[in-house]
């Protein structure tokens, strides 16, 4: 216990992408304060450069945003950019950390990124930020959605940096005084109980290698090159042109494995994962900006194994056109000297083509550069061969060393969702870890007795603020002032050079409190980014935080009326009307709170289950595990090796035996859910047990974890024919050493049996591999063994790979056919007969095997659908549950307080199931870490004056938040209304936007608010 | 000087409002005829408010919400694409041209498209002139 | 002391006057300790143009309470509704032709012009114009008394409902508030309600609802939730006695509206059609929308449709 004392409850997060934010969210939102140390001047990572994601084609700026602006205002999350590791000592628990930061030259707390710095700024040069399509400024903003949101100067092109005296305009223009020339790199030295290390991966370079004339030939560019061109805010604003010479793109073809699967171009063996999807997403989305468009995709694999995958190439190539190739293309070359480009290669007839293309994209890989190898060094955790983070399969985010843990595309080749996963997965690993020290060091902030002002006449004062020259320059802020002055039940109108900064907040707070103001309208810049200062500013005059309206006069005004400064000023003087008239109608909103039951529940007991439910406990939380069969391990038990090659029955008799004796799991066996009361903090299940007993337990979270089950084939005489088995079957056939096996010297894998198929178009991910580590088992015992795996796309995905040419080493044949060209299977009685296509020989062969092993599909449990109507969480087509987000909430369910893990959700190997099992457990612990929940006070309200129970609300509410109820009132007659329960409501308005009678409406955005500020905007 | 066209634009907070906010740091300029109000969702917006903006002086009424599919709250803006159909409708009941109202779908990170979308609706309202609130089809 | 009141009937059929009696026998004591009905048309002999309408001026005795039915579709019913305004110091507006145009305001719909042509010119009668001699000229649509003088108190209902009427009248006799529902039909309507998701259309009322007549409405599922175009949850309350549920609803009938929109400014087909397709339900369902105006159509609401001159579209 001494020692457990010693833990420190803060966390380094090295790495600001996606992976590095989800961990550092989950991490403080549990209770732990985060160091998030990111070494570009924001945070946001390589998914802020993407265009749209795959597979849902969300704009990936759009959703990720949220998550920078959530991070950058967490109280518990410092982010230090421009920073890096610089040197670890002490031990798990305690380490002491240093980090170098560059400096920025730029004050973070004076920037208020006006942009006249970068506008004045002589010296231009290639940006990073757009993968080097467009340029920027010496002084810059990462990007226009950056967190934390300020300039900085490049050193190494800025010209007073490199010759003091030169230049020096920004210094000049910058109305804020934020420029800092004399800026110096700073050393901190930190304490931590434990890094999570997220740096992210590095694309493949082909410029070195001169990969198909990549840097020779500009219109051969990369795939991240494509995302900028196809951004609206990149250099061509979506506009796809070549970059030789401008003209539109009308032929686009697309480079598979540049820098995976490649040793000798590229010296990466392994498979990046991604670039498959990466590239259909591109042609489809180039497709969209250009009417007509003609895309190619060449390859040599489609890998699009994840969730919706198959089902988005499926929509690509037989509804969007794009044409997919699979071959290796062996040349492109220059057609003329205008930028055309011809590509040859030879087609699946054998016949050589040669085909020409405006732009060829290459899909680059991912790889770990080598600072972040430096990094790993300097740490001291082992990497695997391919130089990604060694991890287990059974602990897919520790590293070798205790107390450091990684996630994301440092630890292997992976997707966002995977990544997002693993962010949170590493949060629940260092949650456990550090449980003992949670809390410890989070802060808190306490704000002064809020003033009463309920009933009180309207007393409004108004803030305009110049923004430096931003606002003030254009639009005539004095008039704006004194046509405020004239507004109904305005007290007090005063005008602010910045009314964001620091000494301004003093200055509104003397305000409130000597003028007695009750509602305040703020005439700057958007309440976006800003509203949450100003509600603080509010608080801390005791004034409550919704009193506050900021009407946008800088984004929405000055910004884009540059010419017109008349009408700006007359646009000023409505939005100050129009947020005067709007708050007139404001009233003081309490905070909301959730009581929390601190106790979770775990809906399956295999390997996610366990895993899941382990994890909370070690966390600290009681857990109740509900099983319904009596033996733990779910399809587990029928697995022997990892693709790693651990070995399953041991790892899982383990984790089985650490449930077991874990005093906070309640086990449930033979036991399923047959009731469901409650929401998110305070769920209510009904247990029935295999007696028919029931019981009831309480519980704050729930986590789906109920698994699947494997496919039984119609197919290839799996019925009639005796030595045709699934891989399974084979698996204990093989295991028992059945003389069938021992003996046979020919064995035919049939992969794709009942996946990827009109009735499951979907990939059910692991039997690839599978199927290559038992055909490598086989050749291992016996080498003379004729093993043949028939495939449509071999997925061994990521460092799969290396099995895939382990496998192909050993000579085991590798046949591909195709949907319409499945395998014939029969047999004589004797032998088996496999008849098929081959598209290398173009004839047709036969093989006489042995046994024949169908890679039969994963399907979903018929029982999800109950367990989907009691929590109200949505299925998807297939069976499967149905994340809230297919890219950034991939275990939570759209139903607050539920997550799902494992193949419940999706297909998935061992190592990704216990991942996600984690991550359930870190986004669970999120709200079990607190007794109760805060939420923000934008929610339905139901006024029982006007609302009298019609319902028309009820099935409108996404969120199942609004139910009817009868009360019985005065009189006999029982009166109906509905009630919202604020847990679940999230202040759409769906509801008020349907009322007809006022009988509920959104704090803050009340129907009768917004009609005041439709008609304040009418007037004059 | 000529006929002004007021238009009112509901903008969805997470979408069409950010893309405003986007639209003014990238310093891309519209029509300053366009007041937005904000909105938590664009399924939010009662029709009520879209009649009664023109029956109180507004020549044109925007709904500018999420992408199909991409909406904050599941499917608010199918919600609201329901109800647009349905005001487009009754516009004409009402007695008001039915293009004086106009939905359209903006991401956070479609400045540009929202500008366009302002730029379009002003020039459109300016051809068709004021809303004659006496009698407000020309009859 | 009664006070005095008058009663004047403009655009009306006389049903709102027959609620009134149908006050029954509370009616008694009304009119012998309360009030003090010193003009009434309906009633006695005095009309406003003398007995037999030989009169040049409108003649309204001077009063503490006007009641006015009926909406204002021609000149006289203006005049007389002015002359109401004048003498009364309290005037009510009584039924919904004069809250809200009621049934004759569907006329706004066509207009005026439209209206006699499909009205009262057929195949077998002269061409002929919207008359106006000898008779009280037509006013342009048909208005609801609140458009053309101000109304203190709106009694809605087609027919009102006489106990609300009784309750309205005493009130005021006694100088205090009345007491009015304020919420929608669906605020008395007991029947069982899940929620409107379900339904894809609404149908017209052809056939019978789904429910049992032996057994009490509150084991009827929701009209509307039944898939027929019930306008409760758009319609102001008050066609219940105390403690019943809604006169039609109670035998298995739609609500077709007739105490206007819940909020005195509301709009019942805008309401009801947004109702519809907000929650997912094919509103092109609803075969004639306009006639969810039927009862409200004054206020502008009800508007003649006509071509529209083809724009150029920007």
């Amino acid at each position: 216990m001494i020692l457990e004392s010693r833990k420190i409850g803060s966390v380094m997060v090295v790495g600001g992408g996606v992976t590095g934010i989800q961990a550092a969210l989950d991490l403080a939102d549990a209770g732990y304060f985060v160091y998030l140390i990111e070494k570009s001047g924001a945070i946001g990572g390589a998914m802020a450069q993407l265009d749209k994601t795959f597979p849902t084609n969300d704009c990936a700026m759009c959703i990720i945003a949220p998550k920078l602006v959530e991070c950058g205002r967490n109280l518990n999350i410092r982010i230090m950019t421009l920073s890096e590791l610089a040197g670890i000592s002490g031990t798990a628990g305690n380490f002491t950390v240093t980090v170098k930061e560059q400096p920025r030259f730029v004050d973070l707390d004076k920037c208020i990124s006006c942009g006249l710095c970068a506008e004045k700024c002589p010296k231009n040069v290639p940006d990073a930020y757009n993968a080097g399509t467009g340029r920027r400024k010496a002084i810059f903003l990462k990007y226009p959605q950056a967190v934390p949101l300020k300039y900085q100067i490049d050193a190494e092109s800025c010209l007073q940096l490199k010759r003091p005296g030169s230049c020096g305009l920004c210094e000049t223009v910058c109305d804020a005084a934020a420029i800092n020339f004399a800026d110096t790199e700073k050393t901190h030295t930190l304490s931590v109980g434990a890094l999570v290390l997220a740096p992210g991966f590095e694309p493949f370079d082909p410029e070195p290698a001169g990969i198909w004339g990549f840097g020779k030939f500009p219109n051969v560019i990369t795939s991240l090159q494509l995302e900028r061109y196809l951004s609206a805010t990149g250099p061509t604003e979506g506009n796809l042109a070549r970059p030789s010479d401008g003209k539109p793109v009308r032929r686009i073809a697309f480079l598979q494995c540049v820098g995976s699967r490649d040793e000798n171009k590229c010296g990466k063996g392994y498979c990046s994962s991604i670039c498959c999807m990466a590239a259909i997403k591109g042609a489809s989305v180039a497709k969209e900006h250009v009417p007509g468009l003609a895309a190619a995709i060449f390859y040599m694999d489609m890998r699009t194994h994840g969730k919706g995958f198959d089902q988005y190439y499926e929509k690509a190539k037989n509804e969007l056109g794009v044409r997919f190739v699979r071959c290796r293309v062996h040349g492109v070359e220059p057609q003329g000297k205008n930028g055309d480009l011809r590509l040859r290669y030879i087609n699946e007839q054998g016949r050589q083509v040669e085909e020409y293309y405006d732009m060829v994209v290459l899909s680059v890989g991912l790889g770990t550069p080598a600072n972040m190898l430096d990094m790993a060094d300097l740490v001291g955790i082992q990497m695997t061969p391919s130089n990604f983070a060694a991890t287990s399969d059974f602990s897919p985010v520790a590293t070798s060393k205790e107390g450091v843990f990684t996630c994301g595309t440092f630890a292997g080749p992976k997707d966002i969702p995977q990544s997002v996963i693993e962010g949170s997965a590493a949060a629940a690993a260092v949650a456990g870890f550090l449980a003992p020290a949670r809390g410890e060091m989070v802060r808190k902030l306490s704000w002064p007795q809020e003033r009463e002002v309920r009933g009180e006449p309207a007393r409004t004062g108004i803030f305009i603020c110049h923004c430096g020259s931003n606002i003030a320059g254009l639009i005539d802020v004095v008039a704006v002032e004194r046509y405020a002055a004239t507004l109904a039940g305005v007290v007090h109108v005063q005008r602010n050079i910045f009314a964001c900064s620091e000494d301004t907040q003093q200055v509104l707070i003397n305000a409130i409190r000597e003028k007695g103001l009750n509602r305040i309208v703020i005439a700057a810049c958007t309440p976006r980014t800003h509203e949450y200062l100003f509600r603080a500013t509010l608080r801390a005059a005791g004034l409550n935080e919704y009193m506050v309206e900021i009407a946008n006069i800088r984004n929405h005004t000055s910004w884009v009326h540059p010419g017109n400064p008349q009408a700006a000023t007359a646009k000023a003087c409505d939005l100050v009307r129009m947020a005067v008239a709007k708050i007139a109608l404001s009233v003081p909103l309490a905070p909301i709170t959730v009581p929390i039951i601190q106790k979770g529940l775990v809906i399956g007991g295999g390997l996610a289950g366990l895993t899941a439910a382990l994890s909370l406990a070690e966390q600290g939380f009681t857990v109740h595990l509900v099983e319904k069969t009596n033996r733990l391990g779910g399809n587990s038990l029928n697995l022997k090796h990892t693709y790693t090659g651990e070995h399953v029955p041991m790892k899982v008799a383990k984790l089985i035996d650490r449930v077991l004796v874990n005093e906070h799991i309640i086990l449930h066996s033979e036991t399923v859910v047959s009731g469901v009361e409650g929401h998110v903090g305070n769920f209510k299940t009904t247990l029935k047990n295999a007696n028919g007993r029931s019981r009831t337990v309480e519980h704050g979270i729930g986590i789906v974890a109920t698994g699947g089950k494997i496919y039984a084939p119609d197919e290839y005489g799996y019925k009639t024919i005796q030595r045709v088995v699934t891989s399974l079957e084979f698996d204990k056939l093989h295991d028992l050493k059945e003389t069938h096996v021992k003996r046979g010297k020919s064995f035919v894998f049939i992969q794709c049996v009942g996946s990827r198929d009109e009735e499951r178009m979907y990939c059910s991910k692991v039997c690839c591999t599978h199927s290559v580590q038992s055909a490598i088992e086989l050749k291992r015992e016996d080498s003379s063994r004729n093993v043949y795996i028939l495939y449509r796309d071999m997925r061994t995905y990521g460092e799969r790979e290396s099995l895939y040419k382990k496998a192909r080493q050993m000579g085991v044949v590798f046949i591909n056919y195709e949907l319409h060209g499945k395998p014939r299977v029969t047999s004589n009685g004797k032998s088996i007969d496999v008849e098929l296509w081959d598209h290398v020989l173009h004839r047709p062969l036969l093989i006489k095997a042995d046994m024949v092993i169908l890679a039969a599909a994963i399907v979903a449990n018929r029982d999800a659908e109950n367990l989907a109507r009691l929590y109200k969480i949505p299925l998807e087509q297939n069976g499967f549950f149905q994340e809230a987000h297919a890219k950034l909430r991939p275990v939570d369910c759209t139903t607050d307080g539920m997550f799902v893990a494992g193949i419940a959700h999706y297909p998935k190997p061992v190592d990704e199931s216990v991942a996600q099992a984690l991550a359930a457990s870190a986004r669970a612990a999120t709200i079990l870490s607190r007794q109760e929940v805060t939420l923000d006070a934008i929610k339905a309200i139901v006024d029982p004056a006007f609302c009298d129970g019609c319902g028309l609300c009820i099935d409108v509410c996404p969120y199942h938040a609004i139910t009817l109820l009868e009360k019985a009132a005065k009189g006999a007659q029982a009166v109906k209304i509905v009630v919202v329960n604020e847990a679940q409501c999230k202040g759409c308005g769906l509801c008020q936007g349907t009322c007809p009678k006022r009988g509920v409406s959104i704090a803050g955005f009340t129907l009768d608010q917004l009609r005041d500020q439709v008609r304040a905007a009418l007037q004059a | 000087m000529g006929f002004e066209p007021k238009i009112i634009a509901f903008c969805c907070n997470w979408c069409s409002y950010a893309a405003a906010d986007l639209a003014g740091t990238s310093r891309i300029q519209y029509p300053h005829n366009v007041r937005i109000i904000r909105v938590m969702c664009s399924g939010m917006v009662h029709p009520e408010l879209v009649l009664d903006a023109l029956s109180h002086g507004a020549d044109g009424v925007m709904v500018i919400g999420c992408h199909l599919g991409e909406c904050h709250y599941q499917d608010g803006n199918h919600k609201a694409l329901a109800r647009s159909d349905m005001i487009t409708e009754l516009l004409d009941d009402m007695g008001y041209e039915n293009e004086r109202y106009s939905i359209s779908w903006v991401s956070s990170s479609e400045p540009d498209r929202l500008a366009r979308a302002f730029t379009n609706m002003t020039e459109r309202i300016r051809k068709m002139g004021p809303v004659d609130l006496q009698n407000p089809a020309g009859q | 002391m009664a006070v005095r009141a008058v009663l004047e009937w403009l655009n009306s059929c006389s049903g709102c006057e027959i609620a009134i009696l149908n006050i029954g026998e509370a009616l008694i004591p009304l009119v012998s300790e309360h009030l003090d009905i010193v003009h009434a048309p309906i009633l006695m002999d005095h009309k406003c143009l003398g007995q037999c309408g030989e009169g040049s001026e409108i003649e309204i005795p001077e009063a503490d309470i006007g009641i006015v039915s009926g909406g204002v579709a021609n000149t006289e019913h203006l005049e007389v509704l002015l002359a109401m305004r004048e003498k009364c110091r309290l005037l009510i507006a009584l039924g919904t032709c004069a809250t809200h145009g009621g049934i004759p305001a569907l006329m706004n719909g066509q207009g005026l012009g439209e209206g006699i042509k499909g009205v009262f010119a057929t195949s077998g009668t002269d061409p002929c114009s919207v008359p106006d001699v000898g008779v009280p000229a037509a006013l342009d649509r048909v208005y609801a008394c609140d458009e053309k003088v101000r109304i203190d108190l709106f009694l809605p209902g087609c027919p009102p409902n006489p106990a609300l009427i009784a309750e309205v009248l005493t009130a005021v006799a006694q100088g205090r508030d009345p007491v009015q529902p304020g919420k929608s039909v669906c605020d008395t309507c007991q029947v069982l309600r899940e929620g409107k998701g379900a339904v894809s259309k609404v149908r017209r009322f052809l056939v019978n609802a789904d429910y049992n007549a032996e057994e009490p409405v509150q084991r009827m599922r929701c009209l509307l939730e039944q898939g027929f175009m019930c306008m409760g949850p758009v319609t102001a309350a008050g066609c219940a006695a105390a403690g019943l549920p809604p006169s039609c609803i109670r035998v298995g009938v739609p609500c077709r509206g007739c105490f206007g929109p819940v909020r005195r400014d509301g709009n019942q087909m805008l309401d009801m059609m947004n109702a519809l397709a907000s929650n997912g339900i094919d509103f092109k369902s609803v075969v004639d929308r306009r006639s969810l105006l039927r009862f409200s159509g004054a206020h502008g609401l009800l508007r003649q449709i006509r071509t529209r001159p083809v724009r150029e579209r920007g």
